[in-house]
């Protein structure tokens, strides 16, 4: 649409009153769509889109048509050439675009980031080897919390192009221990006594189930493989209780954790004890002489 | 034990003990567990009745859920177009709610004397993590110890056009609608059956008489935004 085909419609207004009441009215009707377009987006994309970046959107789609009004309708009805404009805001765009380059692609990032969704505020994920929880996600970078509370801000271009692990999006996760025990000590009774412990524990879950299992038979040990299955939310806490109650209740069972042990063959054992002995029986001869001497 | 008490008051069973104290204004709250203080409260400034009843099942020992599901030690099948009435157990979960001035209750402790374990029903992304239990299938009401273990009148309603074969039922708590009298705890609830892997799951209410009567379930006290009552059954029965 240029000025001339849309002026071509519209009578020229000469009088400046008529001019500014023209401006206003147009305005006016601008902010009343505007407004009734954003009221009814909001309503329907409350559920579907968080807080923040809907609020970003509203905002955009606003201005947005505020600015077409005033550019396709305001312009063209005062016969203002825009093509002048256009040629200029052209150059500038260029201008721009090589400027901030970064920037528009950590936006575009970050819209993608919005509608894939593969992290949510909350999650405990691992970006670009940065474990933490994610505390926002704003349009063009992401905030991280880590374990030992460090702030961390990602670009949204890195979040998006790096490879993302999120331990919470699953329901449900598993954890595995290896329990050494010694090679006298009967393992199906140290598996009976871990599952024990296992049916007692809530959050160790039904199903999946829970597999307990002789793994190998090491250099200094029986290993018994566990694996737990937990909620998501629950996983850490339990795995950081369930090992030491292991450990124990084997123990007041009689079943001992082995530790590594190295057992040394003499190869002239006999010679050693016979010295020992002949070594043994000088000492005899010495004490008993210094005895008769007394 | 379930009842409304008037501080000071002691419930006893067994070596399980509730003791609430009265000391001017205050009230201490206690619970021993087998002889072992397990929780002690102050309610400050507190002359409010203290309800002790039964609750959803599905607070312990975190709220992490709100569906429950009941494995069914024998296989149940059901004909096509059929519909028929069993029993099931449930465990019990004990709410202990302090009422204030408006006569509005507020839970101060949960306990149970049943096992608490979880399951996952469905796919590791979609499905749900439920409260486990494992029940008996009856034909008749159970005679079950009211402190442990409840009893689920399902009635289930086969609209699919085959013998379906059901092992579990998962119920939503927010649908739960507990009742209990003297010998007697209860839920009705119903399970219709659209396909070998989808059917809906509900809770119905039963006629209360005086000794027969509505708990004061936690989710309803709470007033939580309820999404759904219902418990969808989406990854096989």
């Amino acid at each position: 649409m240029n000025n001339s085909s849309v002026s071509q419609y519209i009578p020229p207004i000469s009088d400046p009153f008529l001019q500014i009441i023209t401006v206003i009215v147009i305005l006016f009707l601008a902010i009343v769509i505007g407004k009734g377009i954003t009221i009814y987006l909001q309503r329907s994309l409350k559920d579907k889109m968080d807080k923040e970046h809907l609020n970003i959107l509203l905002k955009t789609i606003y201005y947005g048509i505020i600015v077409v009004s005033i550019i396709g309708i305001i312009f063209p009805l005062f016969d203002i050439d825009t093509s002048g404009l256009l040629v200029a805001g052209g150059v500038v765009g260029i201008v721009l675009g090589f400027a901030s380059q970064s920037i528009v692609g950590n936006f575009i990032s970050g819209v993608f980031l919005m509608v894939e969704r593969p992290v949510k505020i909350g999650d405990q994920v691992n970006i670009d080897n940065k474990l933490g929880y994610v505390e926002d996600i704003k349009i063009i970078s992401t905030i991280i919390r880590t374990y030992d509370g460090l702030f961390i801000r990602l670009p949204n271009e890195t979040v998006f192009t790096t490879s993302i692990t999120n331990y919470v999006a699953n329901l449900v996760r598993r954890f595995e221990y290896v329990v050494g025990i010694r090679y006298s000590d009967d393992a199906d009774e140290a598996i009976k006594i871990i599952n024990g412990i296992i049916e007692e524990e809530p959050y160790a879950l039904v199903n999946p189930e829970p597999t307990i299992f002789v793994d190998t038979l090491g250099d200094n040990a029986v290993n018994i493989i566990v694996r737990i299955w937990a909620p998501s939310t629950e996983w850490y806490d339990l795995k950081m209780k369930l090992l030491w109650v292991i450990k124990k209740t084997l123990e007041e069972n009689g079943i001992e954790i082995a530790f590594p042990q190295r057992t040394v063959w003499f190869a002239s054992e006999l010679n050693t004890r016979n010295l020992q002995n002949g070594q043994m029986e000088s000492d005899m001869a010495c004490q008993n002489y210094s005895e008769e001497g007394q | 034990m379930f009842d409304t008490y008037n501080p000071p008051f002691t419930v006893e069973h067994g070596d399980n003990v509730i003791k609430v104290i009265k000391e001017e204004k205050d009230l201490i709250y206690k619970r021993f567990f087998r002889g072992t203080e397990e929780k002690e409260l102050l309610l400050l400034n507190n002359d409010g009745d203290i309800l002790i009843n039964p609750i959803e099942p599905v607070n312990l020992p975190g709220k992490i859920t709100s569906f429950m599901l009941v494995d069914f030690k024998r296989t149940v099948f059901i004909r096509p177009g059929d519909k028929k009435k069993i029993y099931l157990t449930f465990p019990v979960e004990i709410g202990v709610f302090v009422s204030d001035k408006g006569g509005k209750h507020e839970i101060i402790d949960i306990f149970t004397y049943s096992r608490v374990k979880y399951t996952l029903y469905g796919s590791h992304n979609k499905g749900l993590v439920c409260r486990y239990w494992q029940s008996e299938v009856f034909t008749d009401e159970p005679d079950t110890n009211i402190l442990h273990e409840g009893y689920i009148e399902l009635e289930i309603i086969n609209d699919s056009g085959n013998l379906m074969e059901i092992t579990q039922a998962v119920f939503n708590a927010y649908g739960m609608k507990i009742y209990y009298g003297d010998r007697r705890l209860g839920m009705k609830a119903s399970m219709k059956i659209i396909n070998k892997l989808l059917a809906e799951t509900d809770f119905e209410t039963f006629p209360t008489t005086s000794r027969f009567k509505r708990s004061m379930e936690l989710y309803t006290s709470r007033k939580l935004m309820i999404n759904a009552t219902k418990g969808i059954m989406e990854f096989g029965l």
